[in-house]
């Protein structure tokens, strides 16, 4: 495990998923977790449960992530999902404008009913559609809007000033080129603040006791969760 | 079910649910005594049509079989002891204790004490079709005994009931013959045999569609004789093309076939099976792959539901063919993700028939459509069952095996997440302590296991065999498994601390199912044992006492809360996603808001079951029957509609709207007696725009409820149809807070003014005709006929009086109403008389060249004619008329509605706006005529008001001004509501008539009405005589306008003619219109007295406020001239264009 010879501290970290349906939510954790895109063979019924971690200078966060359905009746089930979350990933599509006012929709519904202090971070994925996001990882960023065939349907402006508004993180990512994708949840995981990292879900206390059962929990998840590849950050 | 009458009805209702939706819930007000109907359809799974008709004790006995039992020691058979029932076309048996009050009667036994409550076919017995037996024989070997010979069907398929000769052949054929005996009363017993013969004559016609159903059970071929075995098996899904899971070998597959073919071959198949004790244990071992479909369309009544409607399926995707919804998107979008290991799933044929049967459902339960996991279920069934089975299979899944699961709010789910919880700590505390204390959400885990029944969560193979006992026993399966996997996983998950290893330890329990359970024990039986089986064990042992009834006791229990969640969190949301104008609204308005938007709906949901019951009941208790006749007792408090169930619609129809604004103002409530000022041309509206909302009123229960009947005046058609802003005759609720919003919201006088303009400018061109002016009026009375709300000065004058600083509190009557409720009368009378004062001359037929026209060509013909001197006339006109008419007033308004009728029936589409432009028609053909006979006042001549002009007329009055800056706004009551007492508001209605305004008002007038005083009793009296009621004035004036149109037809050409044909004609042909001549000879006669009259009206309602009248006077120049150059152009162009 990448932090199996590091004395840092560790400390997991519930974090949600959240938006309408087929807005890459699944891809994108599929993405963080595995570096991987491909179409999902699992479906997510309710909600899916992937861990991550991710090393920060300072300390080691664990992701643990909770993948929701995006299909609109399920949402009452999310109260379910994002309780006690201490981060969530409100994702929209940045080609098709319903997505971002449901996405909206989710910020304020974290905002009034999620615990307090949550770090939100909107999301607009398939960047890779506007012809932006396709350098990949090591892409350069700000070279927005130059390219034609463009199927972006919402400015970065509008989601960002948006962002800005309500406190949000903001990226713009591509599930399926990377673009991105580790930077979201480094920035959420620089974003927790360290208190509530303690207090919440005592983790850090017991982080040997806990190592053991992660090690046995990788296993059992299958080959998704025994990528060693970690966190890219 | 097989009669004619509910044939038809099946058909009609293809599109809906084929098994009562609440049924599997019984979530009714009268939960602890589920209707017996719905106890028994759910213990013998039939279909909603199936009512139990009679029921007996009875012994059963099953002869031996000859070939594979032929001992001797079972030469006297099986014999059963239990009850027999027969429904329509239904005959069941079973040993099961039976769900009802032995004492009580048949007709009332709606309380219930057994066992079952309804929870499937557990007990020994059978259930079979009517149309399944071929002979019923009356056995009178014994006279003390009353026994049935009942043969079946079974074994007799179409090729060898033809083929007589093959089956006298086959040796080994035998006919299913069992025998009954009835052990009641003999009348009792005669009853139960004519019950029986009648539905025996009914069942006759279904024979052959019996016979054609059953062909697709694969047990018919499974039990043909070898050499018959040429044809092709039926399809038992897509595990004969792509194999079915798990190894055959391990799985023991040939014995289980083995098995069951004897059996089958004992005990009948199919329709005709007989249920003993070896079928549960059959079951319980697991199902072979081939039979596996059968069983479970068995098990779980999906056949009959098949049997009752065997083209339901393969209709309803003819019939929706192409047609595209938002559930075939979802689904579309989860097709490649179903099972997608299984290779079926991998291929076209296998994702295809799912997207079939998928897209059928949401068409056949719209309720419904798709929830993710539906995929997955259907998915599954499709590997051993066909499409068409795997379609009714859902049906009864949906509607009775997990109903709510797949809901649009899911809260079956949700629901039975509550009941697991309860249940894990009432059987296993430690453990649920522990989930508490490390706050772990048990649903999290364990919803998707209900969801997907398993399917998603274990292996394959091993998730079938619970739906393999799943589908005999009910959903409390799904309990008893849940409930042993924690108890087996115990240990670990107590040192799971969190969520994530929550989930971890049940992971990897699932994935090592097929581990020996025992793998360190010496004995090899027990290692032999694998985790699955200790599952089995664990669930149906130890949890045993978890019964179908103990389930729905908790589900009653956790009931409301979980709605209420549902509900609170769908408000939250609903509220939060309202558009830009909800923020005009307060958060207590738009929750009050919500709320009765969808009491309004759902109360009328009720009430319309509830009728439907009572009619059903009539129609069922017109039917003559037997005594022991059971009458359906359907649950009448299904909660259909209430939001937390999914409401079945949130679309508001006129009735509903008529309803919702009776709750919140109290001009919405009818006067008790049929509202005189009623439009008449309401009347065509109803049969067009309106006319789909109008129920019989033959309704024995009142439509209304206990609310006030709502009433019905053209002002509220108006304002639904504005509200209804995408035309779908409907208001969501976006609809209603938007409306609501533009009224309630801005608390702009300016705003409200122009609101109520544009609902009366039909087209939409900044005009509103004179019929538009005369139905504002109209409305303004409407709404202040019970007083007027909201902060109105008592006085025209400043700060004469203090008291009436803010009535804002929406007081049913303000401190002074009355008085300013009667001023208010007469501020509508000015108002009407200034706007036919300002208007502007108008030519509606040639409206799209008036821009144009105003602009460039200066005026020729008539600028002798004053605006004002039109509507002096008008009204003028109807005060003449008035005193001639007084007497026969009604007959004249019922000649109007008559005559008004007429015209319109053949050629207006009754859309919007339409009578008024073919009304705007007829007054272009007679100005045409006035003009060409150089008569300048007509009384048809069109005019209109533009938003300015209304506006200023409104600005006017200050009492009019206060009516639209609050008291309008105001006496709408979203929060707070109407006390709810209609009777408070049937009386005291402010009208001309109430008031007695005629004879004796000047002495009730307020003194503060300096005008009155000086103006003295005569003049006041003449006014009031003029505005008697605004009701007559607008039908006088409309009269008039009929009578002089009458006139110019009957003039212009004899006969009856069409209109359209009549506007030609009447422009070329000669005109003579002597009827018009002469009426108007006699309004010029009265035109110079009438203009006294108005001059002392306007002192009597400008006196008090002289500022103002000047103020008036001088907005009002600019506009006239302008007014009257662009009708005079207007009118010569419109000449020209009518002669071309």
């Amino acid at each position: 495990m990448a932090d199996a010879n590091a004395p840092k501290p560790s400390s997991s970290v519930k974090l949600v998923l959240l938006g309408e349906a087929a807005v890459g939510k699944s891809s994108l954790v599929l993405r963080f977790v595995n570096n991987d895109f491909q179409e999902n063979k699992e479906p997510t019924i309710g909600a899916a449960f992937l861990t991550q971690k991710c090393n920060l200078p300072t300390r080691t966060i664990k992701f643990e992530i909770w993948d929701t359905a995006g299909q609109e009746r399920f949402a009452s089930l999310a109260p379910m999902y994002y309780r006690n979350a201490q981060a969530a990933l409100v994702v929209y599509d940045l080609t098709k404008p319903t997505s971002l006012i449901k996405a909206k929709h989710w910020v304020a519904e974290l905002q009034r009913q999620a615990s307090p202090g949550i770090v939100i971070a909107l999301v607009g994925n398939k960047l890779d559609l506007t012809g932006e996001g396709g350098a990949g990882q090591d892409g350069s960023e700000g070279a927005e809007g130059e390219e034609a065939g463009d199927a972006r349907k919402i400015t970065t402006e509008e989601a960002q000033s948006y962002a800005e508004e309500e406190g949000l993180l903001f990226f713009e990512t591509s599930a399926k080129t990377g673009h991105n994708v580790t930077e979201v949840f480094t920035a959420i995981a620089n974003a927790i603040p360290e208190t509530s990292l303690k207090s919440t879900r005592g983790a850090g206390a017991s982080s040997m006791a806990n190592r053991g059962g992660d090690e046995q929990r990788v296993n059992l998840n299958g080959p998704r969760e025994a990528a060693k590849e970690g966190c890219a950050c | 079910m097989f009669n004619l009458s509910s044939f038809v009805q099946k058909a009609q209702s293809a599109a809906q649910q084929l098994i009562d939706p609440m049924q599997g819930l019984n979530l009714t007000n009268s939960d602890r005594n589920p209707s017996k109907a719905s106890l028994f359809q759910s213990q013998f799974r039939l279909p909603a049509s199936q009512t139990p008709l009679y029921e007996i004790p009875a012994e059963l006995t099953i002869p031996p079989s000859n070939i594979t039992q032929g001992d001797k020691d079972r030469d006297r058979g099986w014999h059963y002891a239990g009850k027999l029932h027969l429904s329509d076309s239904y005959i069941c048996f079973s040993t099961t204790a039976t769900s009802f009050v032995q004492s009580a009667s048949t007709s009332s036994s709606a309380a219930f004490t057994g066992q079952t409550h309804g929870g499937g076919p557990s007990g020994n017995g059978f259930t079979f079709p009517l149309c399944a037996i071929r002979r019923v024989e009356r056995l009178n070997s014994q006279t003390f005994q009353f026994a049935l010979a009942i043969t079946t069907w079974n074994g007799i398929t179409q090729e060898l009931a033809k083929d007589k000769d093959v089956q006298r052949d086959k040796k080994d054929f035998r006919e299913q013959r069992i025998t009954i005996h009835l052990a009641a009363s003999r009348p009792a017993c005669e009853r139960f045999c004519d019950g029986l013969k009648r539905g025996l004559r009914g069942a006759v016609g279904n024979v052959g569609r019996y016979k054609k159903v059953i062909a697709d059970c694969y047990s018919e071929y499974l039990l043909r004789p070898e050499e018959m075995k040429n044809v092709n098996p039926p399809d038992a899904g897509l595990g004969m093309v792509f194999r079915y899971p798990g190894d055959p070998k391990k799985l023991r597959d040939r014995a289980k076939m083995r098995l069951w073919a004897e059996y089958l071959r004992d005990n009948g198949r199919n329709a005709t099976l007989i249920r003993q004790p070896t079928f549960h244990k059959l079951i319980r071992v697991g199902l072979p792959n081939r039979l596996r479909g059968e069983m479970w369309e068995l098990t779980s009544g999906s056949l009959y539901l098949r049997l009752e409607n065997p083209t339901l399926y393969v209709d309803t995707l003819a019939k929706f063919e192409g047609r595209e919804s938002l559930a075939i998107d979802e689904i579309e979008k989860d097709l490649n993700r179903s099972l997608p290991e299984y290779p079926g799933f991998q291929a076209e044929d296998g994702i295809s028939r799912l997207r079939r049967v998928l897209t059928a459902y949401s068409w056949v339960n719209p309720e419904v459509g798709y929830c993710q996991a539906m995929n997955i279920v259907v998915a599954a069934l499709l590997i051993y069952m066909s499409e068409t089975q795997a379609f009714f299979l859902l049906s009864a899944l949906c509607d009775r095996l997990v109903p709510g699961y797949y809901s649009s709010t899911m809260y079956g789910t949700l629901l039975d997440q509550k009941v697991f919880e309860s249940l894990v700590e009432k059987t296993m505390p430690i453990l649920w302590e522990h989930l508490v204390k490390s706050d772990v959400q048990l649903s999290v885990v364990s919803l998707p296991w209900f969801l997907s029944l398993y399917i998603n969560s274990m292996p394959l193979v091993f998730a079938f065999r619970v739906l393999d006992v799943f589908f005999v026993e009910g959903p409390k399966v799904l309990f008893q498994v849940g409930l042993a996997i924690l108890r087996i996983n115990g240990e670990d998950l107590l040192d799971a601390s969190d969520d994530g290893a929550f989930i971890s330890v049940l992971k990897s329990y699932f994935s090592r199912l097929d581990e020996s359970a025992h793998p360190k024990s010496e004995n090899p039986k027990l290692r032999a044992i694998n985790r699955f089986q200790e599952l089995m064990v664990v669930a149906f042992k130890e949890f045993s006492a978890i019964t179908h009834s103990s389930i729905q006791d908790l589900r009653m229990k956790n009931k409301d809360a979980v709605l209420n969640n549902i509900e609170n969190f769908a408000k939250r949301t609903a509220i939060r996603n309202l558009g830009p104008e909800s923020k005009l609204l307060s958060a207590d308005e738009l929750s009050s808001l919500y709320d009765r938007f969808y009491t309004v709906l759902y109360e009328r949901q009720q009430r319309d079951s509830i009728i439907q019951e009572e009619q059903i009941r009539r129609a069922k208790a017109s039917r003559a029957r037997g005594a022991e006749t059971f009458t359906e007792h359907r649950d009448h408090g299904i909660e259909k509609g209430r939001v937390g169930l999914g409401p079945s619609t949130s679309l508001m129809d006129y009735d509903a709207f008529r309803e919702f604004l009776a709750s919140v103002s109290k001009w919405a409530i009818s006067d008790t007696q049929p509202s005189p000022r009623r439009d008449p041309s309401s009347e065509k509206d109803r049969n067009g725009y309106f006319g789909s909302f109008r129920r019989a009123e033959s309704n024995p229960l009142s439509p209304w409820g206990g609310g006030p009947e709502p009433a019905d005046h053209e002002f509220m058609q108006r304002l639904f149809r504005r509200w209804d802003v995408d035309s779908s005759s409907t208001l969501t609720l976006q609809n209603v807070v938007t409306g609501l919003a533009h009224i309630k919201g801005k608390r702009d006088i300016m705003g409200t003014i122009t609101y109520f303009f544009e609902l009366y400018d039909d087209d939409g061109d900044g005009r509103v005709d004179r019929e538009g002016i005369l139905r504002i009026s109209e409305a303004l009375l409407f709404i202040s006929r019970r007083g007027l709300e909201g902060s109105l000065s008592p006085s025209n004058s400043s700060v004469t009086l203090d008291g009436m600083t803010e009535g804002d509190k929406g007081s049913a009557s303000p401190p002074i109403g009355g008085t300013v409720n009667e001023r208010f009368l007469g501020s509508v009378s000015a108002f009407i008389r200034r706007c036919f004062e300002y208007a502007d001359p108008d030519h509606p037929s040639n409206q799209h060249v008036m821009s144009i026209e105003r602009s460039s060509s200066p005026g020729v013909a008539d600028t002798d004619i004053p605006a004002a001197d039109n509507s002096a006339f008008a009204i003028g006109d109807d005060e003449e008329e008035e005193e001639e008419d007084l007497l026969a007033f009604e007959d004249a308004t019922d000649n109007l509605k008559t005559t008004k009728k007429k015209p319109d029936l053949g050629s207006v589409p009754p859309a919007i706006g339409k009578p008024d432009a073919e009304e705007g028609r007829k007054r272009a053909v007679s100005k045409a005529q006035s003009e060409k006979a150089n008569v300048a006042l007509d009384p048809s001549n069109p005019l209109h008001i533009t938003l300015p002009t209304f506006r200023m007329v409104v600005l006017a009055d200050e009492l009019l001004e206060q009516f639209f800056e609050s008291s309008f706004p105001a006496s709408l009551h979203i929060i707070d509501g109407l006390p709810n007492a209609s009777s408070q508001y049937t009386s005291a209605l402010t009208t001309f008539s109430n008031m007695g305004f005629g004879r004796s008002a000047a002495g009730s007038l307020p003194v503060s009405q300096p005008g009155i005083a000086g103006a003295g009793r005569g003049l006041r009296g003449v006014l009031d005589n003029l505005v008697t009621d605004a009701s007559r004035v607008a039908a006088e004036v409309r009269r008039r306008m009929e009578e002089a149109q009458r006139e110019l037809e009957k003039n212009a050409l004899p006969g009856q003619r069409d209109d359209d044909e009549e506007e030609e004609e009447d422009i070329q042909g000669p005109i003579k219109t002597s009827g018009g001549y002469g009426g108007d000879a006699e309004r010029r006669s009265v035109l110079s007295t009438d203009r006294d009259l108005l001059d002392g009206a306007d002192a009597d309602a400008g006196a008090g406020k002289a500022n103002e009248g000047s103020r008036q006077s001088m907005l009002l120049d600019p506009n006239v001239p302008q007014g009257r150059t662009s009708t005079s152009s207007s009118a010569t162009q419109r000449i020209v264009e009518f002669e071309s």
